[in-house]
């Protein structure tokens, strides 16, 4: 090598590594460019180079935390300054709403993401980042879906009825388009607002959070970047374990037996023989899987499966559904920079398949942005994106039959895919010889008792459930530079966002075979458009620093709908309503628009980079209210104390930076779901009818109120060794929009919206960093953060208070949470008779709780009760490891949620009593089946009228997900500079590699309240990629 | 300095013209009108009205629930029969009123899901609709349109009320004081007590008083609005639970004057049952194939002849019990598929009464009100009020003798004749939403016959065989949501 080769006519360089506050920098790697030479800096931060070879002109010096900094050799002692790099909390600017902030001089909370964290998770919605990376967010999992995003909650659940959602604010404009409509390569940084002073500039929209995400711009030499991913996905929850065919049928046997027993009062010997005789008849089970005739299936006195019997098939239904799915993402960009423009010009190709056949997501995106400084005073700038994207196989969720997920678990396992030969068992073959689909009619196998007439691989085939989306972003701006110290910034944001769906529902088989096939067309699109005009004022004298900013928003939100079915399709494949025959639903359009007006301004204080403060105000108008509750005022103001920059502890060593922190501030949440909710409206039936409207109007509806107080501590220590930030919160949500639910009797639907109610989340987040080795060739660092709130109802409707506000499983009461459980509470199994048991209320005469409860073994008559408390974790959070070797980087992210409940609802659905059809779960063979018999699973009976729900299925919701693990390798600067490359990296990881629950099958993270469907489950997805930069 | 200069004047200018237009602030939806619009003109309270009726027979009306059984009025009429005696069930089928049938969905926890919450919301709702009106027209200067339009409100509101008294309680007659259901007679919010079955009534009384008014003398638009002989109609079906035979005589044969019977040809036929120009029906709704609730409609637990949930496994079939007592020369005896006749989709004893007109279409008209009930009403109110046996004889032969030519009325007598005309009210409106009500009215308990072709194994288990009269499962419990919610009510509320 070249350091061996010339080392005998070496020479000796020493220097000094410090940070831009002159503390010295130890365990920083300084190595001499082009060569192995290199040493690290001791305690002081000096270094001492021998033999360093005579042509040498150049030291890199890089430190974890530090930007990695060429220096010149020159002669005598070389002195460094190390710049904070951006990937931890030493992180240099914040986005904040209107521009950016030093991170030393702000006095708000938030939290950044970088692109090298964001690249890290194969996400084709960024929303699917956060999770476990910022303290104080609560995200879903989102699903599996493909395309599909995550939700969002920052510091609680700071709304009941309106939206708890962050608001996205995409290169300084809100957005309305589609978060998956942003490649994530494309993406700089994510920064997270979470307190009232960092966003309250964005007033009556900033009450959940917001999410500021900033797009890459031109940097440096111009470069041409190219980067290839290949992953593979399955489904990351398994399935639940379900009994097989032999145990099915016993069960059933005992499930009908039961009923006749306890149901129709027959006798046990009678019974028995009726249920042996109903079994596989058609108010039975239908099928026979096996080869004795189907009344001697089961023995009508043991329950017991005849011994002779055979089984003719055995299929998997998941196995015919469900996949391996294969992912290709592929991106490319140019970009650079001089001193009067910088640019970035990239493309995107991704490619999709779902974990469930016949759905998948392909996306193309662009994305142009380049800034010029034109002048002294003028600089202008724009970005224009835009994406298209398809995405196939929509399905539907919940308990439709259409839904594979729910489909393939309930049914049961004694019906087959492919229609079967009831002597021999093998697979019907169609003329052609190929195998005949069993849909479960008359016409074939019998009318299968769960989802007759259907078969999801037949008809998932010839459907269609698309959408095509086109979204796009046109983003100018010109800033003019007067006078001295004033900017005017003017900016724009359009999005245009546009759905084109197709629902096709075949017209061989399945659900509209009769009426030949079903096509649904409509045509979305939205339209918003902000603009903005901002005067900044910046002045510093002495030790002061001063600025401020005064401005205008408006803001235009126009959504359009169009769509119409037609059947009668009598050609396959052909889906255009053109060539339907039948309007089933008339053509339909409609429009709403949305629009606002906002004047704010704001000032920022430093008095020599040690004391710290701020003020902001924002007025806004809002459309969503009537004209004389519209306009609302939010303020916030913020304090910051620098301590480490007092003379005190000038000289404490181990501490390099420290700042107290405190904000308070009120801001709204005008995201009520309702456009026109002030005033009753009678909308069109379709059919020219205007027809009263079906829920109360509320004219002094107004947006809700959040007041929030922020205070911590942020800190670095032991020489950057480790980072922290300590932060708490009390976030009080007043004027709620509340769906105060509505007796029936007064017939305009289930509630009505209005402003009452308060709710506090009150919280504590940590976040600490910490760099375990710091070592020329190894690093090893650790991102911990856990954090931790607590919801509480202070206020209700007045007429609600002493009632409270029952929801599905759930019932919102003055000092509860929004999300405590309400349900009735289950006593186990009666020994003596297999009922399950119930706690209820004894009523005086008033109907009023005595306090005294009895059980009950009929649940029609429990009482209901707080049980199992909240569906909100106790605390939860995320754990990141980081190893360096060398040139390989390796990383794996945990992120965890401890306490809180939840109710298993297909868990539920699979222990059942005995619904025909049916799936059952494993624990159905617990069930109780004789006097005597002790256990926490009734005895089955067919139509028993018991089937309810209860704190049997609540589940504990503690988690720990293996996130994400990736292993990288980059070709060091020597290696990619013989093979004509500015830089190449490659890696392999896996997403959402494993996660531990309380049970096999659950999906606690698919929603904040606790409760779950048979939605599309997460997937495991394994990747290899390769960046390579020319 | 120039460059200052400028860039201060664009400021000026762009500062001065931020501000926003006036109204840029007032937005609308582009598909609706507001509440003043709605009763400014005559067309637009006409509109609105339409629109209820539609709610009649719309998807999830009321509470919003999204089963396939939450139709409107005829999935209540629907679950009314199942409850009786006269309709056995298939098999489990989808499980669409697998529950009813059975009696444990009464009796079931509440949700929006179960029927008793679809019951009650649903008719709450209609009466809200027609509240709106008659309150936002109670000022307007006095037209015959305007009175046809108030006339049918207040005719719309008795027929909710009667059908949510008749479903939350027991019969009238011993139960006046019993408790009623909440009454709305302006659409306000404010909470109501259950109050008395005969305030209930009363209430219902004054409304269709009110309605023949304004209504009499009138034409309507079509036999989907109600008109004097339907209002009078409900007023023979009121006055027959309250057992005031004389007004129920006097009224069903009022209301059926104007409509002829139909011939067997059209009652054996596919259209009979599900098109509103049917020259008996009194009351119904046209319902195109843009109107119909395809799976989620009355046809679709009916009609096996298409891809429906009664060709899934749901047919609804006759008791062979009932069938038997149907004499081979009597036409109605057709729209039951004779044993040993049946076939996969028409099993036997499955019925054939209420079809689509066409099969592959959803368009199929939903059967409200129709003559031949008012000759049975006549019929039973003249038998049971006295004294007018030969005009009873008379009315019910007039009736059932089209049907069966061999037909002798002057037969029965006394008591015979009383349970000869119930037994012609189930054969006669097998299906059209009267058992429930029927063995209320009439004290008979519930008696499923079981044996070969009726009730049970190889059918779907009806579990419920026999209950006594007055059983409390014959009464919907008060939908959770009403007691959580209404502060005028307590848990002692509740039905038993």
């Amino acid at each position: 090598m070249a350091g061996i080769a010339t080392a005998q006519s070496g020479r000796t360089v020493t220097g000094v590594v410090k940070d831009v506050n002159g503390k010295p920098v130890a365990d920083a790697s300084v190595v001499v460019k082009g060569t192995t030479i290199g040493t690290t800096t001791d305690s002081k931060g000096m270094f001492t180079l021998t033999s360093v070879p005579a042509s040498a002109k150049i030291l890199v010096v890089s430190s974890i935390n530090f930007e990695t900094t060429d220096v010149s050799i020159g002669n005598g002692v070389v002195s460094v300054t190390l710049k904070a790099s951006e990937d931890d909390l030493g992180e240099v600017v914040v986005t904040v709403p209107y521009g950016t902030v030093k991170r030393t001089a702000f006095t708000g909370s938030s939290n950044k993401v970088s692109a090298s964290t964001i690249n890290k998770q194969q996400v084709t919605s960024v929303s699917r980042v956060l999770e476990g990376l910022i303290p104080g967010l609560q995200a879903t999992n989102g699903g599996g879906a493909p395309g599909s995003g995550a939700a969002v909650r920052l510091r609680g659940i700071g709304s009941v009825n309106a939206s708890s959602s962050p608001l996205y604010v995409v290169n300084g404009v809100p957005y309305d388009g589609s978060i998956s409509a942003i490649a994530s390569e494309d993406i700089e940084s994510i920064d997270v607002l979470k307190d009232a002073a960092a966003a309250n500039l964005y007033g009556s929209r900033a009450a959940n959070g917001v999410i500021m995400i900033t797009t890459k711009r031109g940097k440096g030499a111009p470069s041409l970047q190219g980067s290839i991913r290949h992953s593979f996905s399955s489904r990351g929850i398994p399935e639940y374990d379900r009994v097989g065919a032999a145990d099915y049928y016993e069960l059933f046997w005992e499930a009908y037996r039961n009923s006749y027993v306890y149901g129709s009062g027959q006798t046990m010997a009678q019974a028995g023989v009726n249920a042996s005789n109903i079994l596989t008849g058609s108010s039975g089970l239908v099928y026979n899987a096996y080869n004795v005739p189907g009344n001697t299936l089961v023995d009508p006195v043991t329950g017991k499966l005849n011994p002779n019997a055979q089984l003719l098939w055995n299929e998997s239904w998941s196995d015919a559904l469900f996949r391996t799915a294969q992912r290709t993402n592929a991106n490319v960009s140019i970009s650079g920079s001089s001193d009067k423009a910088n640019y970035y010009i990239s493309g995107g190709y991704l490619n999709e398949e779902g974990a469930a056949k016949f759905s998948g997501y392909k996306r193309y995106t662009f994305r142009a942005s380049v800034d010029i400084k034109a002048t002294k005073y003028l600089k202008a700038g724009i970005n224009i994106d835009g994406a298209s994207d398809r995405r196939d196989g929509l399905f539907a969720g919940g308990t439709a039959t259409s839904n594979p997920f729910y489909y393939s678990r309930q049914m049961g396992p004694i019906y087959p895919v492919y229609e079967r030969n009831l002597t021999t068992g093998a697979i019907v073959k169609d003329a052609n010889g190929n195998p005949v689909l069993d849909f479960g009619t008359t016409a074939q196998m019998g009318s299968r008792p769960y989802a007759a007439n259907s078969n999801l691989v037949g008809t998932l085939a010839l459907d269609k459930r698309q959408q095509k989306r086109l979204n796009g972003n046109f983003n100018p701006y010109i800033e003019i530079s007067f006078l001295k110290d004033f900017t005017f910034r003017t900016q724009m944001g359009l999005n245009y966002y546009a759905i084109d769906a197709l629902t096709y529902q075949n017209n061989q088989y399945g659900d509209a075979a009769n009426v030949q096939g079903r096509s649904t067309v409509s045509n979305d699109y939205q339209f918003s458009l902000t603009g903005n005009q901002v005067i900044k004022w910046a002045k510093n004298f002495k030790k002061h620093n001063v600025s401020a900013l005064a401005g205008h928003e408006n803001y235009k939100y126009k959504s359009r709908s169009m769509s119409a079915t037609k059947t009668g399709f009598s050609y396959p494949g052909q889906t255009e309503l053109d060539n339907g025959t039948v309007v089933e639903s008339p053509p339909s359009s409609s429009e709403d628009l949305q629009t606002m007006e906002s004047y704010f301004g704001g000032v920022n204080y430093s008095y020599d980079d040690k004391y710290l403060a701020s003020a902001s105000i924002r007025t806004d108008g809002s459309s969503r209210f009537a004209s004389d509750v519209r306009w609302g005022s939010f303020y916030s103001f913020g304090l910051g104390w620098r301590i480490s920059q007092e003379s005190f502890l000038k000289n404490v060593n181990w501490i390099d930076e420290m700042k107290i922190k405190l904000s308070y501030g009120e801001s709204g949440n005008e995201n009520i779901g309702y456009f026109y909710q002030y005033k009753d409206w009678y909308y069109a039936d379709g059919l020219g009818n205007f027809a009263p409207p079906t829920r109360l109007a509320n004219k002094d509806l107004k947006w809700e109120k959040n007041r929030a107080l922020n205070y911590g501590v942020e800190f670095t220590m032991f020489k950057r060794r480790l980072q922290g930030s300590i932060e708490l919160y009390d976030r009080r949500s007043s004027d709620l929009i509340f769906g105060r639910p509505i007796e029936p009797s007064v017939g305009a639907g289930n509630d009505v919206l209005e402003n009452v109610g308060q709710v506090k989340n009150t919280g504590i987040e940590i976040q600490l960093g910490y760099n375990v080795v710091r070592k020329k060739n190894f690093d090893w660092r650790v991102d911990f953060n856990i954090s931790s709130f607590k919801n509480v109802i202070t206020e209700l409707p007045k007429a609600q208070r002493e009632k409270g506000i029952i929801s599905g499983t759930k019932k919102m009461m003055e000092g509860k949470s929004v999300y405590d459980f309400w349900l009735r509470e289950f006593a186990g199994v009666s020994a003596a008779t297999g009922r399950a048991l119930y706690y209820r209320d004894v009523l005086d005469n008033n109907g009023k709780p005595t306090g005294n409860r009895v059980i009950t073994d009929d649940a029609t008559l429990a009482s209901f009760y707080y049980v199992g408390g909240s569906a909100i974790p106790k605390f939860m959070g995320g754990i990141t490891n980081s190893f360096r070797y060398k040139n390989f980087d390796f990383s794996f992210l945990m992120t965890y949620s401890y306490g809180g409940r939840f109710y298993d609802g297909n868990y539920a659905s699979i222990m059942h009593y005995g619904s025909a059809g049916t799936a059952l779960h494993v624990d159905a063979k617990n069930r109780w089946q004789k006097p005597g018999d002790i256990t926490n699973v009734p005895r089955l009976q067919n139509a028993s009228g018991q089937e309810t729900s209860s704190s049997r299925f609540l589940l504990d919701a503690s988690y720990l997900s293996i996130k994400n693990v990736t292993l990288s390798y980059s070709l060091s600067n020597n290696v990619a500079k013989k093979i004509h490359l500015n830089g190449a990296s490659f890696f392999v990881n896996v997403d959402n590699a494993y996660i531990f629950t309380a049970k096999k099958g659950s999906d606690p993270q698919q929603s904040f309240d606790g409760v779950t469907g048979a939605g599309y489950p997460p997937f495991r997805t394994f990747t290899l990629g390769a960046t390579i930069k020319l | 300095m120039k460059n200052k200069s400028l860039s201060l004047l664009l400021v000026a200018a762009i500062a001065t013209t931020v501000g926003c237009k006036k109204g840029y602030l007032d937005t609308a939806p582009s598909n609706a009108i507001s509440l003043e619009q709605a009763y400014a003109t005559i067309a637009a309270i006409n509109s609105g009205l339409t629109a209820t009726y539609n709610s009649t027979f719309d998807f999830a009306v009321g509470n919003g629930n999204t089963g396939h059984d939450n139709y409107g009025q005829k999935s209540c009429d629907l679950a009314n029969d199942l409850m009786g005696q006269d309709m056995i069930v298939h098999s489990q089928g989808y499980g669409w009123y697998n529950r009813d049938y059975q009696y444990v969905e009464w009796t079931l926890p509440n949700g929006t899901g179960t029927r008793s919450d679809k019951v009650w919301s649903f008719y709450y709702n209609v009466i809200r609709q027609v509240n709106l009106l008659l309150d936002n027209t109670k000022n307007q200067a006095v037209t015959p349109d305007l009175e046809s339009a108030r006339g049918q409100a207040y005719g719309i509101r008795a027929w909710a009320y009667f059908n949510l008294i008749n479903n939350f309680q027991q019969t009238y007659k011993g139960n006046e004081t019993a408790k009623g259901v909440p009454l709305f007679i302006e659409p306000n919010a404010t909470s109501k007590p259950r109050g008395t079955v005969q305030q209930v009534y009363d209430q219902i009384i004054a409304d269709l008083t009110q309605a023949e008014t304004l209504l009499n003398g009138k034409p309507r638009a079509s036999k989907m609005n109600m008109d004097v002989s339907v209002i009078r109609g409900l007023r023979a079906r009121v006055a027959l639970v309250q057992e005031d035979w004389t007004a129920a005589a006097n009224y069903a044969n009022l209301a059926k004057q104007p409509y002829t019977l139909m011939s067997n040809a059209v009652y054996t036929s596919r259209t009979g049952f599900s098109t509103i120009g049917t020259s008996e029906w009194m009351w119904g709704t046209l319902i195109t194939d843009a109107q119909a609730t395809i799976y989620a409609s009355f046809f679709s637990h009916m009609d096996p002849s298409q891809l429906s949930y009664a060709q899934l496994g749901g047919q609804k079939k006759i008791p062979n019990a009932l069938y038997d007592l149907i004499p081979a020369s009597d036409a109605r005896k057709q729209v039951f598929t004779a044993p040993g006749t049946g076939t996969a989709n028409f099993p036997d004893y499955c019925q054939k009464k209420h079809l689509v007109p066409t099969i592959g279409s959803w368009a199929a008209d939903y059967l409200y009100m129709r003559a031949s009930e008012m000759y049975l009403i006549e019929a039973e109110a003249l038998a049971r009020k006295g004294g007018a046996e030969a005009q009873a004889q008379a009315v019910l032969q007039a009736m059932v003798g089209l049907r069966n030519p061999t037909y002798n009325a002057a037969a029965f007598t006394g008591t015979a004749l009383i349970n000869e005309i119930l037994l012609q009210r189930r054969i006669e409106l097998w299906g059209e939403g009267f058992s429930l009500f029927d063995i209320k009215r009439t004290h008979s308990g519930l008696n499923r016959a079981t044996g070969a072709g009726n009730h049970g194994a190889p059918n779907f288990n009806p579990i419920v065989y026999t209950q006594p009269d007055a059983s409390p499962l014959f009464l919907m419990r008060i939908p959770q949501r009403e007691l959580d919610n209404n502060t005028a009510m307590t848990a002692a509320d509740q039905n038993p």
